[in-house]
């Protein structure tokens, strides 16, 4: 009789271990949007010179576990004009990308749900699929803003799905592999990727924000101007899934693949000796993209949605296609080292950030003249 | 003990769901429904590349037809009015001797030749991308070019068709 881990028949290890790892990455999940949630709001609060939450529990701490039992207890409320099916699916659609997207994201060495050989493209496809899950919200809820909100969802996440594959591709170009786990292997050392692939990581980082619809472009949500959009109709329990589990889930998603591609994943001093202090590496370099993408939300204002069009179809697209050539061309050219591709990326890098002024000045200076020439002619 | 027994269940669970999901969508009459039920179609086929060892294929297949092509429908769809789903002509002619000769006529043939196939099963490698990419890029390079020729068309006339002309626009507005 085979024996498998821990003297179990595989007969029961294997359901038992699929038990397990659901069970953990839901832990994770749960416990990662309490703590994000948390996070946030002191994170808002100190750019925003304020206190935050501090009544409940010592700092607050214990703020966003209130809010959890407030939410769970809540009644559950559907409007009668809603869609009864698509109304209750799509929370659903939301949630199970996003928890299936954890079986390959590798905490430490060994500590993988599953090395998958095409990882990346794994991920990249899970992500795609939450769209749909706020497509049928926004159109199941039978509201005007929540539509708007599900158009503007399926708009925004189909453009930016596009730089955030190109910017995917050059890395994969690079190390060779589309493993999670290769490609953090192939960063042993200070020579983390983000070194040598600046240009990606800064599209994939825009590109990431867009896919999970933080702000400035959080265009679907936009309290502002569309109540709540997509979310107008969910209250409950509902909602939190959506928005706070779902939503937090995916950036914990997108910062694993920030961290496991660019900076060098579980790698850091110590991880030979105690593989398990990968872990901890993992961890806290997740958070620190985590924390890097709230406080531009603390900062930056939300972009308007032809802006935001805009700026993927005719700056990120482009950039990510010249950007994909460069590295493929400097990676033929030059197979035994990585020091040309890595000029060529800060250069590029350079150039982005001196250019993006300068485009917009232009642009404003023939949007101004166009509004004149129209004015000029309603008048004569 | 083995596990045997698990890939006949899957294969006859995706079996299911793309024929099941596959016949609703031609079937229902609801266009959000239909547009749905695709995507499930779409990821049971995705489950079938999955069995037969083509991870890569599996992952393009959810990430073109579901995650790209099934949300335009469904953006499209969100131009319909919510309650009020028409039954929409296409299928609902009902000419049903015309329908089941035409299902007989296609069905018939494909279930005869898939029982009489017996060619050996091939050596799984379908997930694998380099191999993968390099058939692509050598053995079926025409077969791309080609392909990538009739979406460059394609999206060349998406564009024409969708452009506007403002000049001849503000023309027509100001009279």
């Amino acid at each position: 009789m085979p024996v498998g881990p821990l003297g179990l028949d595989p007969l029961f290890w294997a359901p038992l271990r699929l038990i397990i790892a659901v069970a953990l990455a839901l832990f994770l999940v749960l416990n990662g949007a309490l703590l994000q949630i948390y996070l946030e709001r002191k994170i808002q609060a100190i750019i925003q010179d304020r206190l935050g939450p501090y009544h409940v529990g010592p700092f607050g701490l214990l703020q966003t576990f209130a809010d959890a039992i407030k939410l769970i207890a809540k009644e559950d409320v559907r409007a009668r004009a809603t869609d009864p099916w698509f109304f209750l699916a799509a929370p659903a659609l939301v949630f199970c990308p996003m928890l299936a997207s954890w079986v390959v994201l590798p905490f430490a060495q060994d500590i993988v749900g599953v090395d998958l050989n095409i990882g990346l493209l794994y991920l990249t496809t899970l992500g795609s699929m939450t769209v749909l899950g706020i497509v049928i919200a926004g159109w199941a809820s039978n509201n005007k803003y929540a539509l708007v909100g599900g158009l503007r969802s399926a708009g925004q996440l189909i453009s930016y799905e596009i730089p955030q594959i190109l910017a995917l591709v050059s890395v994969a170009l690079v190390v060779g592999s589309l493993s999670m786990i290769d490609i953090t292997r192939s960063q042993a050392g200070p020579m983390v990727n983000v070194f040598v692939l600046p240009f990606s990581f800064l599209i994939y980082f825009i590109a990431a924000l867009a896919e999970t619809n933080r702000t400035p472009f959080d265009l679907p949500e936009a309290e502002s101007e569309l109540v709540a959009g997509w979310l107008t109709e969910y209250s409950g329990m509902r909602w939190g899934t959506m928005l706070a589990l779902s939503e937090y889930g995916n950036v914990t998603v997108v910062s694993s693949i920030v961290t496991t591609l660019w900076f060098g994943g579980w790698q850091g001093p110590g991880v030979d000796a105690i593989p398990l202090l990968g872990v901890l590496w993992f961890t806290l370099k997740v958070y620190g993209v985590i924390v890097v993408m709230m406080w531009i939300r603390a900062t930056l204002p939300r972009l308007r949605i032809d802006q935001l069009m805009t700026f993927c179809w005719l700056g990120l697209i482009p950039l990510a296609l010249l950007n994909i050539m460069v590295v493929a061309v400097l990676a033929l050219a030059f197979p035994d080292t990585k020091i040309p591709i890595a000029l060529a990326s800060w250069l590029l890098v350079i150039a982005f950030i001196a250019g993006v002024p300068f485009v917009q000045r232009r642009r404003l200076a023939l949007l101004r003249a166009r509004a004149s020439a129209s004015a000029v002619r309603a008048a004569s | 003990m083995s596990f045997d027994f698990v890939e006949p269940v899957v294969f006859a669970v995706l079996a299911f769901g793309v024929i099941g999901a596959g016949a609703a969508v031609v079937l229902l009459d609801r266009i959000t429904a239909s547009a749905l039920l695709m995507a499930l179609t779409f990821l049971c086929m995705a489950g079938m590349f999955v069995l037969l060892g083509a991870e890569t294929i599996a992952a393009f297949q959810v990430l073109i037809y579901v995650g790209a092509i099934t949300v335009l429908i469904l953006f499209g769809v969100q131009f319909t009015k919510q309650g009020g789903d028409r039954s929409y002509a296409l299928f609902f002619q009902k000419q049903y001797p015309l329908a089941a000769a035409l299902v007989a006529a296609v069905a018939i043939p494909v279930a005869l030749f898939a029982f009489s196939f017996t060619a050996p099963a091939p050596p799984p490698g379908g997930g694998d991308i380099r191999p993968l990419a390099t058939s692509v890029f050598t053995d079926y390079a025409f077969a791309f070019e080609v392909a990538s020729v009739l979406l460059l068309a394609a999206m060349v006339g998406a564009i024409v068709l969708t452009t506007r002309d403002e000049r001849a626009e503000a023309a027509r507005r100001r009279k």
